[in-house]
């Protein structure tokens, strides 16, 4: 059996990708592709710990397909919002949208 | 009894009537306010059959003179608006009512062509309903409320012609210091609610009388309460206000500051009689001390009264200093005998006195003069009146006196009595010094003294009425006149505290007042009479008597000071307290300082989106860290 560290060191290299995606990238669709990769190292998180600890429960399991669902449904709403501010201020990139302000 | 209640309600009712379509009756509605109070006055009479009805011998069982309803009731705690009706209520209600009633339809000449006609008959309605209410209440809170209730209506009445600066002034006098007597009493109706746990005042008495309190504590009581008499009737240290109080329409002065509003002190005093019993002796030592200070101060200042209006204040302050130390000798009798009495002369001297300001508009005696020749009938009435005040023989004051003086010489020791004794003297010095300068000798305003007459027969007829009640209301001290109209016997026998007290008449008693008052008779025509040449001399003699007792011996600028140096100073140092501590601090320092971290916080938001992650990302790291070093 493959040592669940090696799951953990998985999951831990493309959290990070994914945090070092949403701070340093500007455009906001690969922000979204980065927040998907922080979504998918929990899944496999949740499903490494799942298969090594309770083997015979499906827990782990049912919550991974639950973020990817949810993972899909956030995508479809983010992705109409950028469109949207492309539409209007002809650009994604984060830094030039900042009309929410003091 | 059951209608008792009825007595203060006529002339609420037609308070509330006035206030409200008063201007759209024929002749403002005055008709309705004396219809109102003759209701009253007639029902008195009722109220009286029926006690005298259930009277056994001298003896009234009280429970039977009660009646009221529930008013409030939370928990085991009751509050009844109930009414009490006994042999005190009895001769107050009495005194009340026909006083008023007089006044009333004096007032219908005395007013006549005012502004305010019609505010003026409802004001008077409030105040004698009030007044009557705080006669008949059987319970403490009820009893505070009407007492309230009279200060406020007279408040409205002496500043009736606000107009004039002094009026408002006299008002706010008045208000303030009866105020300031009404703390005290609030604070003894507290102290006996918080051991008895009820306001009703006949429960308070058999708590009191079972030795529910103990005497230091009752003592304190009792004292707070007679701070609140001290206030309403003018006495010492609180007399003040009353002869300020002149600044009202003369009829107001007849009745609130002579026979009704000022005696409610006494009155109170009297009904709560029972409680000073049980309570230390210094309390009732207290209300003679206080009394007769009043005495000795009103009476010499009366002497140098240039107004005449004023002088009768003075009197009237003399009267109830009179009554506090007959209370004080423990004479519930006698200080309601002389309540009974005073409130006939005094009215009678107030309407009189009112009779000649009406007519000439003059009311410093310096202006008046020889009056007598002018205003025949209004002379002798006011002659009556003073000749009552000072202590005549067989007038209604004489006996009343009498009576006091008797009662101080048995229930006090020698200095008590000798000091009344002068002060009969000097009450008939004043009363013939003010009657001479008014109205005889020489006219010293020739305009005025041409255009006065004898007032309207409105007018005139109360004048008679009453001064036909001063000649003879002093006979109810006799047994066989008070058994004649179905008294158990005189007054004596009749209000009583303990027991009856059979009439007794002391000839040396008689003799030394009879021998004081015409003394001081022959001392004022020897004073005043003529261009009161002695009168003058006396005056440069002793200079600074005089001139003390010209300044009130200076209690109204004790005051003034006190208000300026004390009251003012502490007032602004607290007002200065609150304005920069309270205020710019406390509650603009709160709003400001939210105001400043909001424009300072604003900045956190850019708008941009990195560093809203970034922000989420260290936080949600400093959390991380914290956690594990919890755990750890």
């Amino acid at each position: 059996m493959i040592p669940i560290e090696n799951f953990l060191v998985l999951s831990g290299i493309l959290f990070s990708l994914g945090i070092y995606g949403v701070l340093a990238r500007r455009n906001a669709v690969l922000i979204l592709m980065s927040v998907e990769l922080m979504l998918q190292a929990v899944s496999i998180n949740f499903i490494a710990f799942a298969v090594y600890l309770y083997p015979e429960q499906f827990t782990g399991l049912i919550f991974a397909i639950f973020v990817i669902t949810i993972a899909a449904a956030e995508v479809g709403l983010a992705l109409g919002i950028i469109l949207r501010i492309f539409r209007n201020k002809g650009t994604a990139n984060v830094d030039e949208v900042d009309m929410l302000k003091w | 009894m059951e209608e008792a209640w009825l007595i203060p309600a006529m002339p609420a009712a037609a308070f509330v009537i006035l206030l409200l379509v008063g201007n759209y009756l024929p002749r403002s509605g005055d008709w309705l306010a004396i219809g109102a109070i003759a209701a009253s006055f007639i029902l008195f009479f009722f109220v009286l059959a029926d006690l005298l009805d259930n009277m056994v011998g001298t003896e009234f069982d009280k429970a039977l003179g009660q009646s009221g309803i529930d008013w409030v009731s939370f928990g085991d705690f009751e509050l009844r608006l109930g009414f009490q009706v006994d042999q005190l209520a009895i001769v107050m209600l009495a005194v009340v009512t026909f006083i008023t009633l007089m006044v009333l339809v004096y007032s219908t000449g005395y007013m006549k062509g005012d502004p305010r006609y019609g505010w003026y008959f409802a004001a008077m309605s409030l105040f004698v309903a009030a007044m009557l209410t705080l006669v008949l209440a059987d319970n403490f809170l009820l009893l505070y409320a009407a007492w309230e209730g009279v200060g406020f209506g007279s408040y409205l009445l002496i500043g009736f012609w606000h107009e004039r600066r002094s009026a408002t002034e006299a008002a706010k006098k008045a208000f303030i210091t009866t105020r300031i007597g009404d703390v005290g009493l609030l604070i003894g109706i507290i102290l006996l609610w918080r051991e008895a746990g009820t306001f009703d005042i006949s429960e308070i008495f058999e708590f009191a009388e079972a030795g529910g309190y103990s005497t230091a504590y009752l003592t304190t009581a009792v004292l707070f309460l007679f701070a609140g008499a001290v206030g309403k009737s003018a006495q010492f240290p609180l007399h003040v206000w009353l002869p300020d109080a002149m600044e009202g329409p003369t009829p107001v002065s007849a009745l609130i500051h002579a026979a009704t509003m000022v005696v409610a002190g006494v009155y109170l005093v009297a009904r709560l009689m029972p409680l000073f019993v049980v309570a230390d002796p210094i309390a009732l030592n207290v209300v003679t001390a206080v009394g007769l200070t009043t005495v000795m101060m009103s009476a010499t200042m009366g002497l140098v009264a240039t107004d005449i209006k004023r002088v009768i204040a003075y009197s009237t302050i003399n009267s109830l200093g009179l009554m506090m130390v007959a209370l004080g000798s423990l004479s519930v009798s006698a200080a309601m005998l002389y309540l009974f009495a005073h409130g006939f002369f005094k009215a009678l001297l107030f309407l009189s006195a009112g009779s000649v300001i009406h007519a000439t508009e003059r009311q410093e005696v310096s202006e008046l003069g020889g009056l007598a020749r002018r205003m025949p009938v209004t002379a002798a009435a006011f002659a009556v009146g003073a000749l009552s005040m000072a202590g005549i023989v067989p007038l209604a004051g004489f006996w009343a006196k009498d009576e006091i003086l008797n009662v101080a010489g048995d229930g006090q020791n020698f200095v008590v009595y000798g000091l009344l004794m002068l002060s009969v003297f000097i009450t008939a010095l004043y009363m013939t010094r003010v009657v001479i300068l008014t109205f005889l000798g020489e006219p010293r305003d020739r305009e005025a003294h041409q255009h006065a007459h004898d007032a309207e027969p409105v007018m005139t007829l109360p004048l008679l009425l009453l001064a036909g009640l001063t000649i003879l209301a002093g006979i109810v001290v006799f047994d066989g006149v008070g058994e004649a109209v179905g008294f158990p016997g005189g007054i004596g026998e009749f209000v009583f505290l303990e027991g009856p007290e059979a009439f007794h008449f002391p000839w040396d008693v008689a003799v030394l007042s009879t021998l004081s008052a015409v003394a001081g008779l022959a001392g004022g025509f020897y004073f005043w009479s003529g261009e009161a040449e002695p009168a003058r001399r006396a005056g440069e003699l002793f200079r600074p008597a005089y001139e003390i007792l010209k300044r009130k011996f200076f209690m109204d600028d004790i005051y003034q000071w006190a208000i300026d140096r004390v009251v003012l100073v502490a007032g602004g140092m607290i007002a200065w307290f609150d304005r920069n501590v309270v205020n710019d601090t406390g509650v603009d320092g709160s709003a400001r300082l939210g105001v400043f971290a909001g424009f300072g916080m604003k900045f956190l938001e850019t708008g941009k989106l990195p560093n809203y992650a970034l922000a989420i990302v260290t936080g949600v790291i400093v959390l991380a860290i914290v956690f594990m070093a919890v755990r750890a």
